[in-house]
């Protein structure tokens, strides 16, 4: 042992990522089906879920910023090191899957 | 069972250790082995249990091969071929796939993790005995010939009263959700025991990767069953009293089970595979002589994995009518759950490269899924297509893709892990000159059955079919299918036979046969009830010491718990990360309140089924009454502050620290309930915007000063639990904090209960009254629960297992109320802003 253990709570850093993915998928899908049912017109409804996955991917990115400059998690070495690792990761897969997942599919016809 | 090969030989001190840990571990003889609570004979019968069931499953797999084999088959008229080929789905679905691998982690996890025993005994053995009573419930009705005929996804308006008026759909959904109590609460068992329980010094970048597989799958159940389990609830309410969640002509949307089911239903198939993966991950390394390429990365993957699974259940719904842009969210992301699936892939291939791989028995099997999946997975990509998916859908092609996903995902990897861990169940090895006809029987055999199915399917013929007509061009396929389905079915009794000869016959090993890393080798073999005489210190002395070598230090008591105290089980729990030891558990002796208990949920779903409503819910309070009597005596007593474990170390007993298992199982619990909520919250949402004939006739007018006063009582109640604590805690009787607690909570529930009977729209005419019931029922259904909290507290702080140090039972009242205050408010909100948002339903086009 060198230094305090890890605290339990760091864990939850290793869902995050895909958390906001989650996130992302029941609001954008949530604010198309309103849009849709409400009859918005394609554009406002189009800008308003571009506004939505912007804002999602901004927060991956933040967070993988945030992360990236930390270098390692507070505690032992090896620990540490492994959490700083799968975070970072699991934050960048969640924005590639973000933008994979969510980005293309805008430029579809909207309520067809 | 054979007897241990190798009994403690090293000397004195070993053998009388195993005969003190035995007398405390051992489950008892002739009747008492009811009362078992030990996770090695659970985990043995659960696996035992799983395959019987496998065998009927299998056996009416056959029977709708036999039915298909030609056109115009005479064999089963299509009322017996619906019962045959939904209860086939269901069985190796809920009775089979997911208790199997719940099986392998309930015998392995713990021996693997270099513990004794998981964190709640007795909740493994609850577990169990739900599940062999909710399979045999489904079983008799096979029998019976009332089993479910509505296909094993259970559709509405199929399944709702008008189409199946039987007990056929109540047979499911009871059944079914009764197993599904057992996995929620052995998912919640096994997360917590992996978080808690591991050896000392094991943190989480030392764990074995196994390990990390389960965790994952056990946190994916606890939030995948929930929203099925509410979609069961919802759909038996409309069965059973006519509130009409599905029903399209009273503002319902058959199209809401839809969603709730996949919700479910599609991370249950990484539920299935995930820990099968994790048998590969554990399997591949010992037979490439190497240790696993990209193990951080592997976690990474599996994190992704879990979280995309949840994120694709609409591509089973692509031909439901929903819009592209939607669509095409769910096929971008159905495809690119491909990629973390890749990455393990290509982390074993990488292992299998960069070793030294030798044959065996289990590497057959691993390739064997190579093959399988691999196909399985591309023709996944090909239906995550929506254009290729509209032409597929509902035609065998989808049924040649589920088999090679789901079960050669899970067959083939199942049965190199068996023959991988036979010689640590049994003490011998397999009989080759039988292990190699049966794998390549099973593996011909699954090819032509499946293979055919692609086939049949891109021909057009639809799935759920009794027969046809003969000239479509799919008979000679059919009796491909059906004749290799007989060959793996003979594949399947070889490997049957294989297993009893070498329980018989098979040769004795020695420990730790194949050369492996994990310290479920470092023990006798078969393993003693105790598993590990004393427990390992994992880190970097214990580094490259062969399992074999640990096991003799071990079992001379040279680890942690090398002794016996006060005829206690006992076990470490460690710090969540770094996995350093923090508190000593004891846990409880074997008993037959399990049994007992689950028994009583049995009876209250027969009754239940057979329309017993009172009496089903009295036994329903029964139920709960004996979990509170269950719960008087877990813990110790009185304090003891910290206590020697070994290796000059002393921590506190569970009871006396602020994180102890039964905290995080609570957590757990919260987090299954939340999801539930949030489907119901969900469910709401849903037929609000798209359920036909909304607005109802009748405006919902909830009162307000009703709902007022159920919030200030739940206030009341949250803020009275937290006086207890803090009397408790400066020395106090909380007697006083407790009644007002309880008082809070009465307030609050006749309060909620008014509100119900008064909800408008009635009900029973349209979904608007029947969603807001619901959401007003959950509040009342939490708050009787913290009364039943309340009521235990009294009983242990009379009985003295409440002191200022033993604390946990106060504070997980406290949080039970808490959370009931969070979920009440967002129901009563959502009630009290339904007429609201039926009023904006006017401003659409």
């Amino acid at each position: 042992m060198n230094g305090r253990p890890l605290s339990p709570r760091r864990l939850w850093w290793l869902a995050v990522g895909f958390t906001i993915w989650c996130v992302a998928l029941v609001i954008l899908y949530a604010l198309h089906a309103i849009g849709c049912a409400f009859g918005w017109s394609t554009g406002p409804l189009r800008v308003s879920l571009a506004i939505v996955l912007l804002l999602h991917l901004a927060a991956i990115g933040w967070l993988w910023r945030y992360r990236a400059a930390a270098r390692r998690d507070p505690g032992p070495e090896h620990i540490s090191a492994f959490m700083h690792t799968v975070v970072i990761w699991t934050l960048i897969a969640a924005l590639a899957a973000t933008v994979i997942t969510f980005g293309p599919a805008l430029l579809l016809t909207t309520c067809l | 069972m054979s007897v241990p090969v190798e009994p403690p030989s090293q000397g004195m001190n070993a053998l009388r250790l195993h005969r003190q840990l035995a007398a405390i571990w051992a489950t008892g003889p002739g009747v008492q082995r009811l009362a078992a609570v030990n996770h090695t004979v659970l985990g043995m019968r659960m696996m035992i249990t799983s395959f019987l069931f496998f065998a009927i499953g299998g056996i009416l797999g056959m029977l709708t091969r036999v039915q298909l084999a030609s056109p115009h088959a005479a064999f089963m008229d299509a009322e017996t071929y619906n019962q045959v080929f939904t209860m086939h789905g269901s069985m190796m679905l809920f009775l089979f796939a997911i208790p199997m691998v719940e099986s392998f982690a309930v015998y392995i996890t713990p021996k693997i993790l270099g513990t004794r025993d998981f964190a709640f005994p007795r909740l493994t053995a609850y577990g169990y005995w739900c599940y062999l009573f909710g399979g045999t419930i489904l079983t008799v009705a096979l029998i019976m010939r009332v089993a479910p005929d509505g296909g094993w996804f259970m559709y509405t308006p199929l399944s709702s009263n008008v189409y199946t008026p039987g007990i056929n759909a109540d047979v499911w959904l009871l059944g079914v959700t009764f197993v599904e109590i057992s996995a929620l609460s052995l998912a919640m068992e096994i997360t917590v025991s992996i978080l808690k329980m591991r050896a000392p010094g094991m943190s989480l970048d030392r764990m074995p990767i196994f390990a990390w597989y389960i965790l994952v799958t056990a946190m994916m159940m606890i939030v995948a069953f929930p929203p099925l389990i509410l979609g069961s609830i919802l759909l038996e309410v409309e069965r059973a009293f006519d509130l009409p969640f599905f029903d399209p002509r009273r503002g319902g949307d058959p199209l809401l089970w839809q969603h709730l089911f996949w919700l479910f239903g599609h991370p249950d198939v990484y539920i299935i595979f995930l820990p099968m993966a994790g048998v590969l991950s554990t399997i591949i390394p010992v037979f490439a002589r190497r240790p696993l390429v990209g193990y951080r990365v592997i976690v990474c993957a599996i994190i992704a994995l879990a979280f995309l699974s949840f994120g694709i259940w609409v591509h089973h719904m692509f031909t439901v009518g929903i819009p592209h842009l939607a669509l095409a969210f769910f096929s971008a992301g159905s495809a690119i759950v491909a990629v973390p699936t890749a990455i393990q892939f290509f982390a074993w291939l990488a292992t299998l490269s960069h070793g030294r791989p030798r044959w065996d028995v289990p590497m057959l099997y691993i390739f064997g899924f190579f093959f399988v999946f691999t196909a399985g997975g591309l023709t996944g990509v090909m239906l995550a297509m929506v254009p290729f998916d509209w032409q597929a859908h509902d035609t065998y092609f989808v049924v040649a893709h589920m088999h090679y996903v789901v079960a050669g995902a899970l067959a083939f990897p199942m049965l190199a892990a068996f023959y991988y861990w036979l010689p640590l169940l049994t003490g011998r090895t397999a009989v080759h000159r039988l292990s190699l006809p049966a794998f390549w029987l099973v593996f011909i055999g699954f090819n032509m059955t499946f293979f055919m199915m692609h086939l049949t399917g891109l021909l057009g013929m639809p799935r759920r079919v009794f027969t046809y007509r003969g000239d479509e061009g799919w008979n000679w396929l059919n009796l491909l299918s059906s004749v290799g389905g007989f060959v793996m079915t003979i594949g399947f009794a070889l490997v049957a036979i294989d297993i009893i000869v070498q329980l018989r016959f098979g040769r004795r090993v020695r420990r730790n046969p194949w050369d492996s890393t994990t310290l479920e080798w470092a023990m006798q073999i078969p393993p003693a009830p105790y598993a590990f005489a004393s427990l390992p210190r994992v880190g970097e002395e214990t580094d490259g010491v062969a399992p074999g070598k640990l096991a003799v230090s071990l079992a001379r008591g040279e680890g942690y718990l090398g002794f016996t105290r006060n005829g206690w089980q006992e076990a470490l729990g460690v710090h969540m990360t770094s996995g350093e030891p923090e508190q000593l558990i004891v846990l409880p002796n074997a008993t037959y309140l399990p049994l007992f208990t689950a028994l009583v949920t049995g009876s209250a779903v027969i009754a239940m089924l057979f329309k017993f409503y009172l009496l089903a819910l009295a036994l329903a309070c029964v139920t709960f009454g004996m979990f509170i009597f269950a719960g008087q005596s877990a813990g110790l007593s009185r304090d003891y502050g910290p206590l020697p474990v070994g290796r000059g170390i002393s921590v506190p007993p569970h009871t006396e620290v602020a994180n102890a298992p039964s905290w995080l199982a609570l957590v757990c619990t919260l987090v299954a309930n939340g999801t539930l909520f949030t489907s119901l919250i969900f469910g709401t949402f849903y037929l609000w915007i798209a359920a036909p004939n909304w607005p109802a006739a009748v405006t919902p007018e909830p009162s307000r000063l009703l709902a007022l006063v159920t919030i200030a009582g739940l206030a009341v109640a949250a803020a009275a639990a937290r006086g207890s604590l803090r009397s408790t805690t400066a020395g106090g009787k909380p007697y006083g904090w407790l009644g007002l607690t309880v008082l809070g909570l009465l307030v609050a529930l006749a309060a909620d209960v008014s509100l119900i009977g008064g909800v408008t729209p009635n009900p029973r005419e349209h979904a608007l009254g029947a969603t807001a019931a619901a959401l007003l029922t959950y509040v009342a259904l939490h708050a009787g629960i913290g009364l039943l909290f309340l009521v235990s507290n009294f009983l242990r702080f009379g009985a003295g297992f409440i002191s200022p140090r033993r604390l946990t039972d106060l504070r997980l009242s406290r949080l039970w109320i808490d959370y009931t205050v969070v979920t009440g408010i967002i129901a009563l909100g959502l009630v009290l802003a339904l007429p609201g948002l039926v009023a904006m339903l006017g401003a659409r086009p």
